[in-house]
């Protein structure tokens, strides 16, 4: 167990630089998914602390002790990989227990500790089976053996679902998670899929073209998006944006554009210069259906009502762009027909036209 | 009904297409069991009475028998040292190298280019003045260009299949470059690398012209059977079948164990 440490991390291939000065504390025993597109430098991170691809500049710890030079084998991690990586050539005994039989521990330890984790992933009766008789989610919970049986400080996993049906992705995450609550054991997790990194996450590490986003638990990345990126990135249905115009009238702040009103508190918004643009984010989960009398309510044409089995998401022409919300009562709705909308003002979301980073006052 | 037209004619076809292929072969190989009297005849004969004569001619031939032990060392040796030299040549290129790697791998080939002859004259007066010329040493030395070329071109692709990721999952067990070629990339690798070998040994266990110009003395097999042909006006027919019978059981034995080895490794999953 141990926590982690990359300084001033930079990486260059040839003269073309992909991460720039990037920092990252991790604590030990954390939790932490790296989320970002694909080509943010997420699996190049994760590789670097792995040993598998060089540092150009920068430290890595690991427990406190500078591995940045160090094989990938002197690291004391372990690393689940996207395709598996299996053996194909060994049985999946051998497999999961090639490392520790490489460094000569006694065969009867082996056989003890084999038998503990081929227990905890369900693997004993595919034991004396080669990788290639096994179904991809019985291969990646053999790599998982492979990597828990050496005990590491620190586990790293590679888009290790990616290449699994969904519903077994599911299944395999929620057991990722619970070993990692039974065993503490620090883990870096890399993945492009947001649903996938916030019901994992004790801390994601949001990543755009080589550099932090944001940082910050799922709660935080989902309801205080620091930047317009981040709350694109994350949530779907996808968050709407539209430009609006600043009015201040004393404490009152109005957000308009086209027949939309959006009234939002001042102190937390106090900034806003009268008469700017900005950009407003509205999470389609965040609205519903508006009671009479309610603020901030939005009015449009339903397109399209989509059923997503407990909740619907219905799309809305509103002044010749279409919006979308989330909705229980879809089953009344059609398209065609009118609509209102509302959503609180806390879940209100602005952000600098230039920039890109939220409006709103921090704390 | 077209279907069925369509389809009958396509198997008359490739029946057709085996016969032209085969038949040389056969009847090869039925001539190597017939007296000369039953070859020479104006209408071929398929029922004859069969006889071992011609082996046992070919057999207790001291220059034949020493032909075959030739050719097993000469290609033996070549093969071997080509494979321990170009094998771990091609796991370089393929994974270490990145500068210049395709102009190696094509210098490499181009090695194949050259016709026989024209490595055959210059290599004649380096060997008469080193001592080389007629020895086995000599013609081993003139093979290893064939097979190393040959083995490290067929092998780059091989290692190329095995995935980047396993060598990365050993590396991270702590495993260094060459125990990662040792224990995953050469046995992952083994089978296409066995058909590397084989279509090696094949080249040089048919090569006639550099064994006949740089070590006619100590002749090889092919050399051996090419001289049976020039045994005056009463050509041995029988003779001549058998040797080549005797000169084509080595290749397809070693390509036969080695499809079935191949055939076990490649067996598809079961699911």
């Amino acid at each position: 167990m141990a926590n982690i440490q990359c300084a001033n991390i930079r990486k260059s291939y040839g003269g073309h630089t992909v991460i720039e000065n990037l920092n990252l504390d991790i604590a030990d025993h954390e939790f932490v998914v790296f989320l970002g597109p694909s080509g943010c430098g997420k699996s190049t991170m994760l590789r670097m602390i792995a040993g598998l691809e060089e540092i150009t500049d920068g430290t890595v710890s690991i427990g406190d002790r500078d591995v940045t030079h160090l094989h990938p084998g002197e690291r004391g991690v372990a690393m689940v990989f996207q395709s598996y990586a299996l053996y194909p050539h060994m049985t999946v005994e051998e497999n999961i227990a090639f490392g520790l039989r490489r460094q000569k521990v006694a065969e009867d330890e082996i056989a003890r500790r084999v038998k503990h984790v081929a227990g905890l992933l369900g693997l004993e009766s595919f034991l004396e089976r080669k990788p290639k008789n096994l179904s991809g989610g019985q291969q990646q919970r053999v790599a998982m053996a492979r990597a828990m049986i050496k005990t590491p400080k620190l586990f790293l996993f590679d888009e290790p679902l990616s290449n699994l049906d969904a519903k077994l992705r599911e299944k395999l995450r929620t057991e990722i998670r619970k070993i990692h609550l039974d065993l503490k054991t620090t883990t870096i997790f890399v993945t492009h899929d947001q649903l996938e990194a916030m019901t994992i996450a004790d801390r994601i590490v949001l990543m755009r073209a080589g550099a932090i986003e944001q940082q910050g638990t799922p709660a935080e990345i989902f309801d205080q998006p620091a930047t317009r990126f981040v709350a694109d990135f994350i949530g779907s249905p996808a968050m709407n944006f539209r430009d609006c115009v600043v009015n201040r009238d004393g404490d009152r702040i109005e957000l308009a554009t086209g027949s939309m009103r959006l009234q939002v508190p001042s102190q937390e918004f106090g900034a806003l210069a009268h008469g700017a643009t900005v950009e407003v984010g509205l999470r389609p989960s965040k609205m519903d259906l508006a009671a009479p009398g309610d603020q901030n309510s939005i009015t449009g044409r339903i397109v399209l009502v989509e059923n997503m089995g407990s909740e619907g998401q219905v799309i809305v022409d509103v002044d010749g762009q279409e919006m979308s919300f989330v909705t229980k009562a879809f089953r009344t709705l059609e398209p065609g027909q009118p609509v209102s909308f509302s959503i609180e003002p806390a879940s209100i979301h602005v952000f600098s036209k230039e920039t890109g980073r939220s409006l709103r006052k921090a704390g | 009904m077209g279907r069925l037209i369509r389809s009958s004619l396509a198997s008359i076809f490739l029946a057709l297409m085996v016969f032209i292929a085969l038949t040389p072969i056969l009847w090869t190989i039925l001539g190597s069991f017939k007296r000369l009297k039953d070859i020479v005849t104006p209408v071929p004969k398929l029922f004859f009475s069969p006889t071992l004569e011609n082996f046992v001619t070919i057999l207790q031939n001291p220059s034949i028998r020493q032909g075959l032990g030739h050719s097993v060392i000469v290609v033996g040796a070549a093969v071997i040292i080509g494979a321990i030299l170009g094998v771990p040549a091609a796991y370089s290129l393929a994974r270490h190298v990145r500068a210049l790697k395709d102009d190696m791998q094509f210098f490499v080939l181009s090695l194949r280019f050259m016709p026989p002859v024209a490595i055959a004259i210059p290599f004649i007066v380096l060997y008469l003045d080193l001592g080389l010329y007629d020895t086995l040493a000599g013609l081993i030395l003139v093979y290893l260009v064939t097979t190393i070329s040959t083995v490290i071109w067929l092998s780059v692709p091989a290692f190329e299949r095995v995935p980047k990721e396993i060598e990365e999952a050993a590396a991270m067990e702590g495993c260094g470059p060459g125990e990662i070629f040792l224990k995953f990339a050469l046995p992952i690798a083994m089978p296409s690398l066995f058909g590397a070998l084989v279509f090696t040994f094949v080249l040089v266990w048919n090569e006639l012209l550099l064994a006949l110009t740089l070590a006619a003395g100590n002749a090889t097999l092919p050399v051996v059977a090419a001289s049976i042909t020039s045994l005056g006006k009463e050509v041995p027919w029988g003779v001549i079948n058998a040797s080549t019978v005797i000169l084509v059981i080595p290749p397809l034995v070693f390509i036969g164990l080695l499809m079935s080895f191949i055939n076990g490794m490649m067996k598809p999953a079961r699911r």
